[in-house]
């Protein structure tokens, strides 16, 4: 019956076609992952649920209030103690995950798991992989003063390593009253094998004179100290006009796995690709015409670089007529999707484009694919590459600026790489969800 | 039962994780039991423990109710001393009890047996590294918890206590206690059970905080030793306020109890005698709701406890993140309210935690904000903690549940000086309009965080609309755009139900918040009539809005929608959507349209759904009072429909419609409390209004009684007096005789009655065919004030011999009285009857009797000695009495009737009378 109505909640029913008014009425309005299971005439409040990867992660957290009139989730600890719970049993399964038999076994890893991280229903460490590893590693004896969340000691040759992989995020509608937006979104990871109870390491993120500054940075729990610049510096309102822009120091103690030092956002000049898509109704057919440019200022070296067409809401397609000035077009009919794949470098003049019509068949309900906002006109192209060593925000770490308190001098590896992510070209000749930062 | 229950009692955390790959059942299997059985006989094998273990965790309340279930908690203890289990095996078991330890054991006193013999079988462990050493305690310390056996007469109460303190001291306990690498672990294990135990019976490490401290200021594990120090400072200080006492050097107490020596249940039961402490409600800045106010520690006292917590928080940094945040919650309500212990102690952690992404550790952060407020953040804090809140309500690198989380936050803030009503989702008030319009919703969200956003919208449209309009940007125009993209979602042909109920949704919170603002609800309101128009399927989500919203919205919706639908053809395919809107909306307004619809729907109206639904429209007009072409629309339907339940239907409304008044007829039709149509909806919808139209039977609130007898007239006549205990409306009184004695009597009728105030007494004239008593059963029918008919019986009426006298009229006012009753009384022989009898007198004598009873058929009078009597008794008998020569103790009667059959009944009366004297 919990799964039922969990999955009633979730949408995940088949009965998904007709009204119900306990699920779809309009008051019954659900702002976050906390539902009221109704099960066997009671409820069940609060149960924090969600879906990812195609498993329900759920959780039934203590409340220590009274529980009639509910009290406001802010004021229960356990909500967020659950969240951290769910996400650390996410990272657990998926992180580095590979098939499903590694699924498989981690799953049946999770009772003993439960009773090493939150022996009492008290959760003491989110990290799943540490408590495995402090199951594994119970015999060695343990060194005094430790962080709990450094579970054992590394025994080798010293080494950091760092890599920044910034995903770049754009929505260009090439229209006048809308403005294109893009955002960078930038995550530095640290692999510290340091020998020492607790080595202390900083890593100083540099930007290149003309870099755009980092803001929005959120750090790993490990971070022992912020400038007040890091701090305040964000994409929402400059507090001051002179924004910060590094170095960004960050002093930690690393745990052994591998981590997110931190997080950012940045807002670099310009979008890294610029192009227009225009896509004409006529009847069975639509016309399209595609435009890209690579700016200057960006690496013209891609690992890979391609332009995804889908059409929504369509027949399949029965016939393409397309000519492209570089790379080649390959077309997928059942999936209505056209893709242009551009390859590792952009031609001389950094500008291509792409134009011709596209014919469908008759729409049969189920095959084609459904999209809730391509709906006539409003159709766009979503851009996918990848440029290693390098960032749109110019964002590197300086192997001499890394400081290592421990014993033995570490080898300081580094690695850059910008991907895309969310990159989308909106028909300029219908209207596009707009967000609110394009209506400035 | 007043104390907590492992697992999971232990603090604010999450209890049974559960994963499952969506659809699929969470019931993995959970006890991975390797290697071959060892044979049939003998101890359960480890199939049959798997096979056992699998039917109890399927249903454990089914398994313990069956034959096996008592065994189970027994076979397990002593299997754990089985050397042919492997450990890992040992270790599920454990782990089994761990979970139901309170369906294995459920009472005290097996808990307390199960404990004792893990407790042994822990001392039994060979000194060698064993995996069962941990779960060991933990089992022994959660059987205790949840089966209540927890206290200073439990004898592994206090064998477990002792031990799990030298284990958390790091005391060398000797031989079986494992090689020295199992000390840390085993260390922390007994800090984690002591903990639990605190939390089960608050106040039990009272005396061990000294110990703790020292403990952690050495080289104990940081995390268990200051989350079991934070609970228990906690805990001691709370036990403490409530009994008003000072915290008389708890702190820095010495000694722990000495090995084997007593231990200190003092506080504990103190802690017993006073309900444990709930976390606070929130946000709850007064000081009195903790009681810590009344703690008033001594300088000392509280220069030791901020020495206390400023070793907790110092260390803070080393503990998991999530340790973390229940370290600061702990902290947080056991300094809320304390005098002399200023919050600055947090001050130095919080740039640290402000920069993470843990959500753990910003909902810790908003924890010490509510329990705190101004005094630990000023106004520029407050600023910078929105900001972040702000920052990581969308930050791209965060999952989007913690983005909802954050943004419930930012909704409930705990402001230091909140404008709004307490408990009311707001938007903060620093919460500026630039930080505010970062967060604004767009169709590219998900339905959540889009529901989430617009929220935060709508509170900023209702702020903008108190200042002066804005300049340039409208929160008002982006609300309208985005409810318009909303709409055009739902609009999608074949779109998921989702879809539309988030537009929905989205309208009623609109409205919710927004509703005194035209500027917003005009458009909505014109937008949603297109909807209709564009995809009339929709119909049972439109009239589940107007069922919830407010007149603001509601009454502008209703007016659209039925122009909207009426305004079209009615062979519409969508036409049982239209006739399901129509009989929500439709009312006395334009009804000539409506009907008009009506009229052109019902030739399409072919099945019996569809025509149900036509006739559910016409009720609906019924109830909103139109008559004027819907009795001819009706009369047409009950001849046109081809269901004959539609046409019965029709027929019935149009009867109603015809007989009942404008508010019976309302009553009539209201809401039925009849379940929905089973086969003819006629027969569901008479459950409703069959109790308004039918007679019912009731108690009666009517009391009636029988008014002094009036002994004139033609015929006898009986009074009645009626009273009522509730208002009661066309009164009928309906009375029957029994047996044949009477010709049948008319009704009564009463208009109105209410109660205390006295009506005028009813007269009831009887016509007896016979000169006899008899009874007069009685029913009342009656309308209440709520608009029923109900019928009730009263008690009988009885209607005595005495009441039936008359007097003879013709009785001369002069002269020969004498005479005249001579001749009556010689004109009963001799076809009537005689006799003589002694009637009895009481103190009063004969006069009184007379005059009392018999006055208005006296003919001749010879006070107080000789009386002549004469009476008539309807229909056509007499009675003729003669009371002479009375002495004291009573009168000779001589009587005589033309009726022999009245005979006794005289007797009965006269011997009856001195009774009733």
């Amino acid at each position: 019956p919990f799964l039922k109505a969990l999955l009633f909640e979730l949408r995940l029913l088949d009965d998904n076609k007709d009204f119900v008014e306990s699920r779809d009425s309009c008051s019954h309005i659900n702002k976050t992952s906390v539902y009221g299971l109704v099960i066997g005439g009671g409820e069940l409040w609060p149960v924090v649920a969600f879906l990812k990867n195609n498993m329900i992660y759920a959780c039934v957290p203590l409340v220590e209030q009274t529980l009639s009139p509910h009290p406001p989730l802010i004021s229960i600890s356990g909500i967020s103690q659950s969240f951290e719970l769910l996400f650390g049993i996410q990272d657990f399964l998926f992180l580095g995950q590979k098939n499903d038999t590694e699924l498989n076994t981690k799953l049946n890893q999770l009772p003993d798991l439960f009773l090493q991280a939150c022996p009492f229903g008290t959760l003491l460490d989110a990290n799943l992989q540490n408590s495995l590893d402090s199951i594994n590693f119970a015999s060695v004896p343990h060194p005094q003063k430790q962080p709990a969340w450094r579970v054992g000691t590394y025994k080798g040759k010293p080494q950091v390593s760092i890599s920044i992989t910034e995903k770049v995020k754009s929505m260009q509608y090439d229209k006048q009253d809308i403005a294109d937006t893009w955002q960078v979104v930038g995550a530095v990871t640290c692999k510290c094998d340091l020998e020492g109870n607790m080595p202390n390491v900083t890593i100083s993120l540099s930007l290149p004179t003309n870099g755009s500054p980092l803001q929005d940075i959120l750090v790993h729990p490990c971070v022992t100290s912020l400038d007040s610049a890091i701090l305040t510096s964000s994409s929402i309102d400059t507090m001051d006009d002179s924004a910060f822009s590094g170095p960004y120091k960050f002093p930690f103690t690393p745990p052994l796995e591998s981590f997110n030092l931190c997080y950012y956002t940045s807002q670099v000049p310009v979008p890294p690709i610029l192009g227009f898509y225009q896509m004409k109704e006529e009847e069975i057919q639509v016309k399209i015409t595609v435009n890209l440019k690579l700016h200057e200022s960006v690496k013209n070296n891609f690992e890979f670089c391609e332009a995804h067409i889908p059409f929504y809401n369509r027949g399949p397609i029965t016939h393409v007529e397309c000519k492209v000035s570089f790379g080649q077009l390959e077309v997928f009919r059942e999936k209505s999707l056209l893709v242009w794949i551009i390859g590792q470098k952009f031609p001389k003049s950094m500008e291509i484009s792409l134009s011709g019509t596209v014919t469908f068949g008759a729409k049969s309900q189920e095959k084609q694919p459904f999209d809730e906002i391509c709906i006539g006109g409003t159709a766009y192209l979503k851009l996918h590459f990848r440029i290693l060593d390098y960032t749109l925000t110019g964002c590197y770490a300086d192997q001499h600026s890394v400081q290592v308190f421990a014993s033995g001098k570490p080898k300081i590896s580094t690695h850059r790489k910008l991907i895309s992510s969310d990159y989308y070209i909106w028909n300029s000749k219908a209207p596009a969800p707009v967000t609110y930062g394009s209506l400035l | 039962m007043s104390s907590r229950h492992a697992p999971g009692a232990g603090g604010p955390a999450p209890r049974g994780p559960l994963v499952a790959r969506s659809g699929v059942a969470p019931e993995t299997s959970r006890l991975y039991l390797g290697g071959r059985g060892c044979g049939t006989m003998g101890p359960p094998s480890r199939e049959t423990w798997a096979q056992r273990l699998g039917a109890f965790r399927a249903s454990p309340s089914a398994f313990m109710a069956g034959p096996e279930g008592e065994d189970l908690g027994r076979d397990l203890l002593i299997e754990l001393r089985s050397e042919k289990l492997s450990e890992q095996t040992k270790v599920s078991l454990l782990a089994l009890s761990l979970e139901y330890p309170a369906q294995l054991w459920p009472d005290a006193a097996a808990a307390e047996a199960a404990a004792t013999s893990l407790l042994d079988t822990l001392v039994l462990l060979p000194p060698r590294p064993s995996a069962l050493r941990r779960p060991l305690l933990l089992a022994a310390t959660t059987v205790l918890a949840a089966g209540d056996a927890l206290g200073p007469t439990s004898g592994a109460s206090r064998r477990l206590l002792p031990l799990l303190l030298g284990l958390a001291s790091g005391r060398d306990l000797g031989r079986g206690f494992g090689p020295a690498s199992e000390q840390r672990p085993l260390q922390a294990t007994a800090c984690e059970c002591l903990r639990e135990l605190e939390s089960c019976k608050p106040g039990l490490l009272g005396d061990c905080l000294g110990l703790l401290r020292r403990l952690l200021g050495q080289e104990g594990p940081v995390q268990p030793l200051s989350l079991l120090l934070a609970l228990a400072l906690r805990n001691a200080l709370v036990i403490r306020a409530k009994a008003k006492a000072g915290l008389q050097g708890l702190l820095v107490a010495g000694d722990a109890p000495t090995p084997g020596g007593p231990w200190n249940w003092a506080l504990a039961e103190e802690g017993g005698a006073h309900p444990q402490p709930q976390a606070p409600s929130w946000p709850a800045a007064e000081d009195e709701e903790c009681g810590l106010a009344v703690l008033e520690p001594s300088p000392e006292e509280a220069r030791e406890l901020r020495a206390a917590v400023a070793q907790l928080l110092d260390s803070s940094y080393l503990l998991t993140p999530v340790a973390q945040a229940q370290l600061l919650w702990l902290l947080g309500w056991a300094l809320r309210g304390l005098r002399g212990q200023p919050p600055v102690l947090f001050k130095p952690q919080l740039v640290r935690l402000l920069g993470t992404a843990q959500l753990a550790l910003l909902h810790a952060v908003l924890a010490l904000k509510a329990a705190f407020g101004e005094a630990l953040f000023t106004a520029q804090d407050e600023a910078l903690l929105l900001r972040r809140l702000t920052l990581a309500a969308q930050h791209p690198a965060l999952p989007l549940p913690a983005h909802l989380f954050y943004l419930h936050c930012l909704l409930s803030f705990p402001e230091n000086c909140p404008l709004g009503p307490a408990g009311e989702e707001a938007a903060p008030l620093l919460l500026g309009p630039r930080l505010g319009r970062s967060l604004l919703p767009s169709l590219l969200h998900d339905p959540m965080a889009l529901l989430a956003r617009l929220h935060l919208l709508c509170l900023l449209c209702a702020e903008d609309e108190e200042e002066e309009k804005g300049q340039g940007w409208s929160p008002q125009r982006y609300l309208g755009e985005l409810l318009a993209g909303l709409r055009q979602r739902a609009d999608l042909d074949g779109g998921p139900r989702a879809l539309a109920a988030l537009c929905f949704q989205a309208s009623y919170l609109v409205v919710r918040c927004l509703a005194t603002q035209p500027l917003v609800l005009t458009p909505l309101t014109h937008g949603l009539a297109e909807l209709y128009r564009a995809r009339p399927a929709l119909a049972p989500h439109f009239v589940d809005l107007l069922d919830r919203v407010g007149p603001e919205l509601g009454e502008p919706l209703r007016a659209v929608l039925r122009q909207e639908v009426v305004s079209r053809a009615g062979r519409d395919e969508a036409l049982r959507w239209h006739l399901k809107i129509l009989a929500k909306v439709a009312d006395g307004n334009a009804p000539s349209a409506t009907l008009g619809f009506l009229r052109a729907a019902a030739a399409h109206c072919t099945d019996w759904g569809l025509q149900q639904a036509l006739l559910r429209v016409c009720r609906t007009l019924m109830r909103a009072g139109v008559r004027e072409g819907l009795a001819d629309l009706l009369q047409a339907l009950a001849r046109q429909l081809d269901d004959p339940d539609g046409r019965d239907h029709a027929r019935l409304y149009y009867i109603l419609l015809a007989h009942l008044a404008g508010p019976k007829l309302g009553v009539a039709l209201g809401p039925s409390l009849a379940a929905p149509a089973l086969t003819s909806s006629l027969v569901a919808e008479n459950q409703g209004f069959a109790a308004v139209l039918m007679v019912q039977e009731a108690p009666a609130p009517i009391r009636l009684s029988v008014g002094p007898r009036r002994a004139a007239g033609p015929g006898p006549v009986l009074q009645l007096q009626v009273e009522v205990l509730e208002p009661v409306f066309s009164l009928e009184l309906r009375f029957r005789v029994q047996g044949q004695l009477y010709a049948p009597l008319d009704a009564v009728h009463v208009p109105c009655l209410r109660p205390g105030r006295p009506c005028s007494p009813l007269l009831l004239p009887l016509q007896p065919r016979l000169p006899a008593p008899t009874q007069l059963s009685v029913r009342a029918l009656y309308a209440t004030p709520a608009g029923l008919t109900c019928h009730a019986h009263l008690p009988p009426v009885p209607v005595n011999f005495e009441d039936l006298f008359l007097p003879f009229p013709q009785a001369p006012d002069d002269g020969d009285k004498q005479g005249f009753f001579e001749e009556l009384w010689d004109s009963c022989l001799p076809k009537g009857a005689e006799s003589r009898l002694w009637c009895p007198l009481g103190p009063q004598g004969l006069e009184a009797l007379v005059s009392r009873h018999l006055e208005p058929f006296v003919v001749v009078a010879q006070p107080p000695t000789s009386y002549h009597v004469a009476i008539r008794l309807p229909p056509d008998s007499r009675l003729l009495l003669r009371l002479e020569a009375a002495q004291a103790g009573g009168v000779p009667v001589a009587l005589r009737t033309d009726h022999w059959a009245v005979l006794p009944l005289a007797g009965d009366y006269l011997r009856g009378l001195s009774a009733t004297g």
